[in-house]
């Protein structure tokens, strides 16, 4: 509870400064994407047409109910935008394991190269004189190795999203809104195919408090379910944390977000927040190079 | 009797719509595009204020007057283009809602302009 409150400290800050900002001289302050600037939460911003760029995206997630818990994948991402409406990003993924006496997950010390992964985004509402633009995405992966556990597996996933953004206080402070769907289907040792779906919501907020630069705050609320529709609940969590981007140079960005679970709830278990679908706390590191 | 091409006509369907979104122009290339011209001299865009009509594609020519190189871009117009001394570059927008885009060139940042779109 003590990260929400500081993270909700956080975004009061960002909108009272950013409502201060608007008497600023707005001169420094160029147009920015939006892609990166919301931690977890995309942007709508598909990248400018001929655009190549290579991205070490890492995804890390940190503490279960008990013991030690780290695990992270680092998907190694090319991108392109082919045209003026749309982007594509191909790569392998690389996930490393430090796990040790959790309940019900074998200790492992690994890393590995971990499947593949594609996303393919469309934008299908471009901000003109209206503050909205809209992104459509869809990220087709593969994994040999169970996300969470490091278990070996064949595992197909579908990420689909809805990415929005509004341009609030113009060059200076946007909003950015996802929904998230992602069926998945797993084998284990026994052969059998289990499916499994998540459902996510989210908010964020960014303010570029210098020329390049982007604090923010985002909230995530995620449902997981046993089945491919929703089948069986089986736990949900709200992800709060403050969000940074940094455009270091014209052709080089890096963004990160760190979000800690502070509500969530598995059925039938008592102590507050769902460890066994989610992780206590999450983060996010991206490098991009254009070339 | 069920047509020899009975599957065909949904198969075009997809095709077309693969080929438009992959289509360096989008789906709206068919209109006649508006042009734009535009130079850059002393690190300046000379105007630094160009017009085009709003709806139809612009074909922007910029005009590179100094002995650099330039790289004319923009997120919102999400183009760019590597202009080289003494010569001139084509930039392809797709038709554009009107309202003002901001251009600059990347190899200079300070070196910045606007379209104006009504």
């Amino acid at each position: 509870m003590r990260h929400g409150l500081t993270s909700l400290a956080a975004t009061a800050v960002i909108l009272t400064t950013a409502v201060r900002a608007q008497a600023q001289d707005n001169n420094a302050f160029y147009e920015i994407e939006t892609k990166y600037i919301f931690g977890f939460t995309i942007g709508s911003s598909i990248g400018i047409e001929g655009e190549k760029a290579f991205e070490p995206d890492t995804f890390a997630n940190f503490g279960k109910r008990d013991g030690s818990y780290t695990a992270t994948e680092t998907e190694l991402e090319f991108e392109f935008t082919p045209n003026q409406f749309m982007q594509i990003e191909l790569g392998p993924t690389v996930s490393y394991y430090n796990i040790h006496n959790v309940t019900d997950i074998d200790d492992r010390s690994m890393g590995s190269l971990n499947g593949f992964e594609a996303d393919i985004r469309y934008l299908v509402l471009d901000r003109g004189l209206s503050p909205f633009a809209v992104t459509l995405s869809a990220e087709p992966e593969y994994h040999s190795l169970d996300e969470t556990t490091g278990q070996k597996v064949v595992n197909y996933g579908l990420e689909t999203r809805i990415e929005a953004d509004a341009e609030l206080i113009k060059n200076r402070l946007w909003l950015g809104l996802n929904l998230l769907y992602e069926p998945e289907t797993t084998r284990a040792d026994l052969g059998q195919w289990d499916n499994e779906s998540t459902l996510g919501l989210s908010t964020a907020l960014a303010f570029q408090i210098i020329p390049k630069v982007t604090v923010g705050a985002e909230m995530w609320y995620l449902r997981h379910y046993d089945g491919l529709s929703f089948n069986t609940f089986t736990g949900d969590a709200v992800y709060l944390g403050p969000t940074f981007y940094y455009q270091i140079a014209p052709k080089m960005l890096v963004s990160a977000a760190w979000d800690f679970q502070v509500a969530g709830h598995e059925p039938g278990v008592l102590p507050a927040l769902d460890l066994t679908d989610f992780s206590r706390q999450r983060a996010r590191l991206l490098l991009e190079f254009e070339f | 009797m069920r047509s020899a091409f009975a599957g065909v006509k949904p198969m075009v369907g997809v095709l077309a719509l693969v080929t438009a979104m992959l289509s360096p122009g989008g789906p709206s290339r068919a209109q006649q595009a508006a042009t734009v011209d535009i130079s850059v001299k002393g690190h300046h865009f000379q105007p630094a204020e160009i017009r085009a009509p709003a709806n139809r594609p612009v074909i922007i020519r910029v005009k590179n007057l100094d002995a650099a190189a330039m790289e004319f871009e923009s997120v919102s117009l999400r183009v760019e283009k590597v202009v080289a001394p003494g010569t001139q570059g084509v930039v392809n927008v797709r038709p554009l809602a009107p309202g003002r885009y901001e251009f600059f060139d990347d190899f200079h940042q300070e070196t910045r302009g606007t379209l104006v779109v009504q």
